[in-house]
């Protein structure tokens, strides 16, 4: 049943458009953040890949090197995904795909219940058992359970059949869900680019990642956001890689992001608003990749709790920047907009 | 705990607006002149809200949990707000006392969805609430004129209800039943996107005996607000859970001879909605229906007899709605603004602003 536009409402419509962030000329950012964006899901998948490979081979022949191997690949996989994650709309909504890749905050340790109850099982789980499972047991937590937790360090812990198999059910169910999520952002690729409004989404999914990295990645494990420090708030607290998954975000806004700000911000003669914002990104980065990987070790020495503060506070500068530049272009920030109900 | 705090900023504009049509008094609702709303302030600190600008009056009250919808109980000052999904309390506000009266708690085996409802009398309410061991979607019924004691609970053979409200023969409840499976463990992650099963149910308040159950035309498309008219119209908003891409309806109507329509909007308005709808108001005194989507930051005025599209404007994170008693609407938005939208179709005027962050609705 369509309905006709009243002539009252065409009058209405015609008012209706927000300014600088509808222009026309917004397409060509948009143009590039898809280009971007979908390399970075080339990426993510590509590494998922190699994940469930490296998974098959350590578990064929599960020695220290196949173990470091599919770790380092673990490790390079959930770094790719830190790097498209700032993408909170499109594609990788369906499925709830965000949280089964990160199930996380994790207060309950459900992750750990589930993995044990996994392993405690006499056959692992298919692919298609995992994918039919809670979003606890389908991402790169639940690998990072098998990798690094303590009861898996034993001899042969994690080559039993019961560990390998659930192992590989996951990278497959891994790369599964990254391959079909680079190939719907393909497809969603004509909406985007024609879609006003996600000039607007893409600003404000980056501005809500550094959000999320300044107070819950970060300042709610340092104790800075008023309960006590605590590692265990911490992603990746088990495999003590926290720092190494932030500089990954980093890395994604620059060479994801960055690009497609800059086409927005020059149209706007606001270039230099560009260049203060990456100069900052830059800095943090930098300091991110020099820093020791975890957050919870750094918590009860002075020298690396000091790190985590100057990067705590790098972050906050670059979320102030990016907040002038929304400020400049007209972003609205959406309270209902981003979380309602 | 009733700790009251007085509001201090954006009164003193209020005051001098003296614009026609801003009543706050609803016909028949003489007493219940507050607004009420769930807000959060700059520092992301939950409230009760609750405003009287005629009368340059505002007090809100500190919760911990951030809350969503609300209700007046007829015949009287008191107000109850919900808290949000997956929250556990329901707070009864006094208007008169300006406080906090009571507070019920879901208990360890249920959580709210953020919206209820009282029956004409004002003593029974009905909230929608979640059996969290097997997602079983219920109406929980509490007892006002027993310091709000559980009753009983009706279920709804669903998943997921969200906004109910009552149809004017005073018996049946109207319920956006959303079909989406979530457990507190899992925070507000969505856990049955693909078997989904989202309806618009009508209830017998007394019986539990289910009339209707009216299924949107794809699976994924999540009932979730919605307003009842006088003459027994419901306008029903959608959330899309499907692709981004794909174009759906996100409106229904539910005639008042039962009639179920869908409403398709031009596709590039589709578009500009993202998928999500937030509240419906239906006018008390006028044919007209309004429906916010934060997500485009529109607001949307419909005739409520036809569903005919009258008018669409931008409102940046339009959130809470209600009917005016004016001929009008009043509209919050997450920026703090609180708007006036004429129901002839004309642009949304700001009435003032506050230092808060307005949540989805307004009581």
């Amino acid at each position: 049943m369509l309905k006709r536009l009243g002539r009252l409402g065409l009058a209405a419509l015609a008012l209706a458009t927000t300014p600088l962030l509808a222009d026309d000329g917004a397409s060509q950012a948009r143009e590039r953040w898809h280009q971007a964006i979908e390399q970075r899901y080339g990426v993510l998948a590509d590494a998922s890949e190699r994940l469930e490979a490296s998974a098959a081979r350590f578990c064929e022949q599960p020695d220290a090197t196949h173990r470091q191997r599919l770790t380092r690949n673990w490790l390079d996989a959930y770094q790719a995904w830190q790097a498209v994650r700032f993408v909170d709309f499109g594609p990788i909504e369906q499925q709830s795909r965000a949280w089964q890749f990160q199930f996380w905050p994790d207060r309950k340790n459900l992750v750990g219940r589930k993995m044990q109850a996994w392993l405690a099982a006499d056959q692992p789980p298919s692919a298609e058992q995992i994918a039919g499972d809670s979003v606890a047991s389908q991402g790169f937590p639940a690998l990072e359970y098998l990798l690094f937790d303590d009861s898996m360090q034993g001899a042969g812990a994690l080559a039993s059949p019961v560990a390998c198999g659930l192992l590989r059910a996951i990278t497959t169910h891994l790369a599964d869900g990254t391959n079909a999520l680079q190939r719907d952002w393909q497809r969603f690729g004509g909406h985007y680019r024609d879609t006003a409004s996600y000039t607007a989404s893409t600003l404000h999914g980056a501005l809500l990642a550094l959000e999320t990295l300044e107070d819950k990645r970060l300042g709610a494990p340092m104790g800075l956001t008023g309960g006590a420090a605590n590692g265990y708030l911490a992603e990746a607290w088990r495999s003590g890689r926290s720092v190494r998954l932030i500089e990954g975000t980093l890395h994604g806004l620059e060479d994801t992001f960055l690009p497609g700000l800059k086409t927005l911000l020059a149209r706007h003669d606001e270039a230099a608003l560009a260049d203060a914002f990456r100069e900052t990104l830059d800095r943090a980065r930098r300091r991110a990749a020099g820093m020791s990987p975890g957050v919870a070790p750094a918590l009860d020495d002075d020298t690396p709790f000091g790190e985590l503060q100057g990067l705590h506070v790098q972050i906050g500068q670059l979320r102030y920047r990016l907040e002038e530049i929304g400020g400049v272009l007209g972003l609205v920030r959406g309270f209902n907009a981003s979380d309602g109900d | 705990m009733h700790r009251r705090d007085v509001l201090k900023t954006g009164l003193a504009g209020l005051g001098a607006l003296g614009l026609p049509g801003l009543a706050w008094g609803l016909p028949g609702r003489k007493q219940a002149n507050w607004l009420f709303s769930a807000v959060d302030d700059a520092d992301g600190h939950h409230y009760i809200q609750a405003i009287s600008p005629g009368e340059e009056r505002a007090f809100r009250i500190p919760v911990s949990e951030r809350c969503h919808g609300g209700c007046l109980r007829p015949g009287g000052p008191q107000a109850v707000l919900f808290a949000r999904r997956p929250g556990r309390s329901l707070h009864v506000v006094d208007g008169q006392a300006r406080a906090e009266t009571a507070r019920i708690e879901a208990g360890a085996d249920h959580h709210f969805y953020g919206h209820g409802v009282f029956d004409p009398s004002g003593r029974y309410l009905y909230v929608t609430a979640n059996r969290i061991e097997d997602a079983a979607g219920l109406v929980r019924v509490y007892d006002a004129e027993q310091g709000y004691a559980h009753r009983h609970d009706l279920p709804l053979n669903g998943i997921g209800p969200h906004e109910l409200r009552l149809m004017p023969d005073g018996r049946t409840l109207a319920i956006g039943l959303g079909g989406i499976r979530t457990h507190p463990d899992y925070g507000r992650a969505k856990l049955n996107l693909d078997d989904m099963a989202p309806a618009l149910v009508l209830m017998d308040r007394q019986s539990g005996e289910i009339s209707a159950r009216h299924t949107p035309s794809h699976h994924q498309l999540s009932c979730r607000h919605l307003d009842v008219g006088a003459d027994g119209t419901v306008i029903a908003g959608y959330q899309y859970q499907g692709p981004e891409w794909e174009r759906r309806p996100l409106i229904a109507r539910l005639s008042p001879q039962g009639d179920f329509s869908e409403i398709s909007l031009p596709g590039p308005l589709t578009d500009e909605l993202r998928q999500y709808t937030a509240s419906i108001a239906i006018g008390r005194d006028m044919p007209r229906a309004l429906i916010t989507a934060p997500r485009g930051h529109r607001v949307l005025l419909l005739d409520s007899r036809d569903g005919r599209l009258l008018a669409s404007h931008h409102l940046p994170d339009a959130a809470g709605a209600r009917c005016d008693g004016r001929g009008g609407f009043l509209v919050s938005s997450g920026g703090g603004g609180l708007y006036r939208v004429g129901g002839d179709g004309s642009a949304p005027q700001r009435l003032g602003a506050w230092d808060v962050r307005w949540d989805n609705h307004l009581t």
